[in-house]
C-alpha cells in the first residue's frame, strides 16, 4: 500500500467512464438547433450539405449524416406482433427513398406507452412522430403537440383530398391543426351468422334505415327495441332455452345474444346518440341519450340478460383471440373497422358479416375512430418529421400503413377500390362481406366525438370506468344514485382542473 | 500493509476518546481505504437514491406534468396541503392499505412460522424435500403467480369453486358464486391466498431461528413434563422473536408497499368497489396515469413518513416483547 492515489484515481476515472456511458449521448451527437422548432429552418435541418466526416466508421456512413427522427407507436394500434415487421419494413423503404433523414421506429406495447412517452417528453428525449394515434391518446398528452397548420402553410400542403369536416376533426381550440387525416374506422355490427341460422333468425339489415324482417316476414324497424329482441332470442341457457323463456337459466348461460365490445361508457351512451360528459360552460353533465344507453346495457347485463356482465365476461366460453365475439358464442357486437382484420377474424371458425347500427328514437347514430400520426413540440426536427408525415400520408404511401393497421383511408380518391384490395389481402376466401355497410357509417358519425376532450382526461376516464365496473358487476346497484354520484364526482374533478 | 487495529479499539477511540484526540496518520489512511472500498456503494447511493430522492422532494413542490413538461410551475406546499387536508382518497387508500395488511400479515407471518416449525420437526420424514417444495413457489414471478391465481380463483371456472361446489353442494360458480376478485368481502382473503405462495422466504428465515434454539432448553423442559405446546410458547416463541420482529418489519413495509397484484389485475382501477386502490396504486394513477407527477411525488414521501412512524413504532415497543440472547433487563 505504497501509494493510494494512483488507485482512487483511476477509481474515480472508471466510474467516470461508467456514468458517461449510462447517461452520456452518442459519440456523434446530432447538431441539435437551439431555436424554437417553428423556427428553424427545414433546410438546415433536413439537408446537411457537409461530406461525410473520413474518419467515421464504414459501417456508420450511410446515415451519420442524417437528421435522425423518431417515430414512436404504441398509443394505438401496430403493437401486434404482425404489425411490426411491416412497420420495420417500411421504416427502411423510407430511409432508402432518400439520403437526408434517417426514420428510426420504437414500438413499445401500448400497456406502458403513455408512461414511456411521457418519460421521454419529461427528460427532453421526445420522439418526433407519434402515431397511429387516436382522439383518445392524443388528448392524454394534451399540448404536447405541434401545431401543424404553419407546415402545411409552408409546404403548401394539399389538404384538398380529404374531407374538409375530417380535417376539422384534428383543429383542437387554442392548439391549432394537431393532426392530418390518415385513417378512419366507422362502427357497425358483426354478427354470426351460423348461430342466426341455427336459431333460425334472419340477419339484420345491411342498410342503414332499413327494416329487419323476421323470421315471420313481418318487417320491423331496425331500432334498439328490434335488437334487443333478436338479442334476446340468440342468448341461451345450458338447456337450450333463450332469454324470452319462462324456464330461461341466467346462472347457467352458454351464447349471448349482443355486446358493445371494447369501448367505454362513452361509447355505449354514443350508440343511443351522440353526447359529451362537459357541456358548454366546462360542467359535467350526463346526456339524457347516455343514460338511457347506460341502464339499457345494465339491464342487459342484469335483468333481460342478453349481454355478458362482469362475472360473465372472464368465462371460459367468451375468450378468443379477438375477444369475446370470437369465441364463437355471441351472436352480435357493435364495434369499428379496425376489428375486421385477420388477428380478430382471421382464424374463427364460423361465418360472420356486417350490418347497419340500429336507429334510438329514430336517430342512427355510429361512432367514429379516426387515427393520426403527430408530431411533439419537443421534436428537435419538425420540418423533417414533417416531411416523413407528408411521405407517410402521401396517396403512393399511405396505402401500405393502412394495410397494417386495418383502417380505411380518409383521402377520397383512395376509398373507392378500398375494400376490393382490402378484403383480397385480408380474407381472400370470403367474398360476402357488406362493405357498404362501412361506407354508410361514415354518413351516421358521431358529432361531439365520443372520444373527444374531457378536463382531467385521465383522471374523468378512471372515474368512469369504476362506475362502470361497479354497474357490471352489482346486480342490486342503485343506477340513478350511481349515475347522480359519477355526475358530481365529474364536476369536482372537472372544477380541480380549472 | 500495516496490520488493522481490532475493531473494539476503533470503537473505544471514537467512543471514549474526550476530547477528541487527533488521528494518527495509519488511522488516517486506514479511513480512506475504508471509503475506498465502500465508495462504490456510496456512489450508487448518492446518483441513484439520495438525489433522485432530494429530487422527488423538490417536484413535490411544482406543478408538475411529464407530458408538458414546459407549464410546470411552482406552487410550494400546495400539494402537500391537497394530500393531507383536501384528497380524501389518500387517506381512504391509506385506510384499505392497512385494512389490507392487518388481514393478510398475521395469516402469512402465522402460515409461515407453522410451516417452519412443522418443518423442524423431528418427526417429519424427507424435510428437504418438503422444504424445497414450500420454497420453489417463491421462484416464481410475482406477476405469473397472480395470473396463475387469477385463472385458479376464477368465479366461472375457477378450481377452487368448482371444487367448493362439487363437495358441498354450495353453489360457488356463476354471478351468485363465490367472486373471490369482485366482491368487496372477498377479494383481501384472495389477495392473501396470492401472498401464501411466496412464504418460502419467510419460512426460511424463521426454519433458521428455530434452528438457533439451543436443544438443551427443550430437554430440560421436556425433563421438567412440559408438552410440545408449552414448549413452542414458553420457549421458541421468546427466543425468535427477533426473527419475528424483523419479519413483521419487513412486512408492514411490504404491505404498506403493496401494488403488484392489484396493478395486474385490474390496471390499478381499484376493482371491486375501490377496495383495492391501496395506497401505492393510488401514488401510481396519479403520478403515472394522471401525469400530476408532482402531486404523486408528495405521496411517495408522505408514504415514506407514513412507513417510518410506524417502524419507530415497532421498534418502541420491540423492547416489551423481543428478547435477545444473553440481553439483561
Amino acid at each position: 500500500m505504497k501509494s493510494f492515489k494512483p488507485l482512487l484515481v483511476s477509481l474515480m476515472l472508471i466510474v467516470a467512464a461508467l456514468i458517461n456511458a449510462a447517461c452520456g449521448g452518442s459519440a456523434t451527437p446530432p447538431a441539435q438547433p437551439t431555436a424554437a422548432p417553428a423556427a428553424s429552418e427545414p433546410t438546415a435541418a433536413v439537408a446537411p450539405t457537409s461530406a461525410p466526416a473520413p474518419t467515421a466508421a464504414p459501417t456508420a456512413a450511410p446515415t451519420s449524416n442524417r437528421v435522425k427522427v423518431r417515430w414512436f407507436v404504441g398509443l394505438g394500434a401496430g403493437t401486434d406482433e404482425g404489425a411490426i415487421p411491416p412497420q420495420n419494413a417500411f421504416v427502411e423503404r423510407f430511409n432508402a427513398s432518400q439520403d437526408k433523414i434517417e426514420l428510426v421506429i420504437e414500438i413499445v406495447d401500448n400497456n406502458v406507452a403513455f408512461d414511456t412517452l411521457a418519460t421521454q417528453i419529461a427528460a427532453g428525449n421526445a420522439p418526433c412522430l407519434v402515431g397511429p394515434v387516436g382522439i383518445r391518446g392524443r388528448d392524454s398528452f394534451k399540448g404536447a403537440w405541434l401545431d401543424l397548420q404553419p407546415f402545411i402553410d409552408k409546404y403548401n400542403y394539399d389538404l384538398s383530398d380529404f374531407d374538409p369536416n375530417l380535417v376539422k376533426f384534428y383543429q383542437v381550440k387554442e392548439e391549432g391543426q394537431l393532426g392530418i387525416p390518415f385513417a378512419i374506422f366507422p362502427s357497425f355490427i358483426i354478427y354470426n351468422k351460423d348461430l342466426f341460422d341455427e336459431a333460425g333468425l334472419p340477419y339484420p339489415p345491411a342498410t342503414h334505415g332499413a327494416p329487419w324482417v323476421d323470421e315471420n316476414g313481418v318487417e320491423r324497424e331496425w331500432n334498439i327495441e328490434t335488437l334487443t329482441e333478436l338479442a334476446k332470442k340468440l342468448t341461451v341457457d345450458a338447456n337450450g332455452n333463450d332469454a324470452t323463456s319462462p324456464n330461461f337459466d341466467p346462472e347457467k348461460i352458454v351464447q349471448f345474444g349482443w355486446m358493445n365490445q371494447w369501448t367505454d361508457p362513452r361509447g355505449i351512451g354514443t350508440f343511443f346518440g351522440a353526447g359529451s360528459l362537459v357541456d358548454e360552460n366546462g360542467n359535467a353533465q350526463i346526456p339524457d341519450n347516455w343514460k338511457a344507453a347506460w341502464k339499457w346495457t345494465y339491464d342487459g347485463w342484469w335483468k333481460d340478460w342478453f349481454i355478458p356482465n362482469g362475472p360473465y365476461g372472464g368465462a371460459d366460453f367468451l375468450q378468443g383471440p379477438g375477444g369475446p365475439f370470437s369465441s364463437g358464442n355471441l351472436a352480435m357486437i357493435h364495434i369499428h373497422m379496425w376489428y375486421v382484420a385477420p388477428w380478430a377474424l382471421g382464424n374463427v371458425d364460423f361465418d360472420w358479416n356486417l350490418a347497419a347500427t340500429p336507429s334510438y328514437n329514430g336517430t342512427i347514430t355510429a361512432k367514429m375512430h379516426a387515427d393520426t400520426f403527430g408530431i411533439l413540440k419537443g421534436c428537435p426536427y419538425p420540418d423533417a418529421a414533417f416531411e416523413v408525415l407528408s411521405y407517410m400520408l402521401s396517396a403512393e404511401h399511405v396505402n401500405e400503413l393502412l394495410t397494417i393497421y386495418g383502417g380505411m383511408p380518409a383521402r377520397l380518391s383512395l376509398q373507392d377500390n378500398y375494400f376490393a384490395k382490402y378484403n383480397q389481402t385480408n380474407f381472400p376466401n370470403k367474398t360476402d362481406i357488406n362493405w357498404d355497410v362501412v361506407v354508410e357509417a361514415m354518413a351516421y358519425a358521431d358529432n361531439p366525438n365520443h372520444e373527444s376532450w374531457m378536463p382531467s382526461f385521465q383522471e374523468t376516464t378512471d372515474r368512469y370506468n369504476e362506475f362502470w365496473n361497479y354497474l357490471a358487476n352489482t346486480p342490486d346497484a342503485d343506477f340513478e344514485a350511481e349515475v347522480a354520484k359519477l355526475k358530481a364526482d365529474l364536476q369536482k374533478i372537472f372544477d380541480a382542473a380549472r | 500493509m500495516a496490520p488493522l487495529p481490532e475493531l473494539s479499539s476503533v470503537l473505544r477511540s471514537r467512543t471514549a476518546a474526550t476530547p477528541r484526540r487527533k488521528l494518527s496518520k495509519l488511522e488516517k489512511k486506514e479511513i480512506r481505504w475504508g471509503l475506498f472500498f465502500i465508495s462504490p456503494w456510496l456512489i450508487g447511493f448518492l446518483l441513484f437514491y439520495l438525489l433522485p430522492m432530494l429530487a422527488s422532494f423538490g417536484f413535490s413542490l411544482y406543478d408538475f406534468n411529464p407530458a408538458v413538461p414546459d407549464q410546470a410551475r411552482f406552487v410550494g406546499f400546495a400539494n402537500w396541503q391537497r394530500a393531507l387536508f383536501q384528497d380524501a382518497e389518500v387517506w381512504l387508500s391509506l385506510r384499505r392499505t392497512l385494512h389490507f395488511a392487518a388481514i393478510s400479515l398475521p395469516i402469512s407471518l402465522l402460515f409461515a412460522l407453522f410451516l417452519a416449525v412443522l418443518l423442524n420437526s423431528e418427526h417429519v420424514l424427507g424435510k428437504s424435500i418438503y422444504r424445497t417444495l414450500f420454497y420453489m413457489p417463491t421462484m416464481i414471478p410475482l406477476v405469473a403467480t397472480v395470473l396463475i391465481w387469477n385463472g385458479v380463483l376464477n368465479e366461472q371456472t375457477g378450481w377452487i369453486n368448482v371444487i367448493i361446489e362439487r363437495l358441498t353442494g354450495i353453489r360457488a360458480t356463476g354471478t351468485q358464486g363465490l367472486r373471490w376478485l369482485a366482491d368487496p368481502n372477498l377479494v383481501y382473503y384472495a389477495y392473501t391466498m396470492f401472498g401464501l405462495w411466496g412464504v418460502g422466504n419467510a419460512m426460511i428465515i424463521f426454519l433458521a431461528g428455530l434452528q438457533g434454539v439451543p436443544s438443551e432448553l427443550y430437554e430440560a423442559a421436556q425433563i421438567d413434563g412440559a408438552s410440545w405446546f408449552q414448549r413452542l410458547i414458553f420457549i421458541t416463541i421468546p427466543l425468535i422473536t427477533p426473527v419475528i420482529f424483523y419479519q413483521l418489519v419487513l412486512g408492514v413495509i411490504g404491505s404498506l408497499q403493496y401494488f403488484l397484484a392489484p396493478f395486474v389485475l385490474n390496471g390499478g382501477t381499484g376493482f371491486p368497489e375501490g377496495m383495492t386502490r391501496f395506497f401505492m396504486v393510488y401514488f401510481y394513477k396519479q403520478s403515472f396515469t394522471f401525469f400530476s407527477m408532482g402531486y404523486g411525488a408528495t405521496l411517495a414521501w408522505l408514504m415514506l413518513i407514513i412507513a417510518m412512524i410506524i417502524t419507530i413504532v415497532l421498534f418502541g415497543t420491540s423492547r416489551f416483547w423481543v428478547f435477545y440472547a444473553g440481553e439483561e433487563r
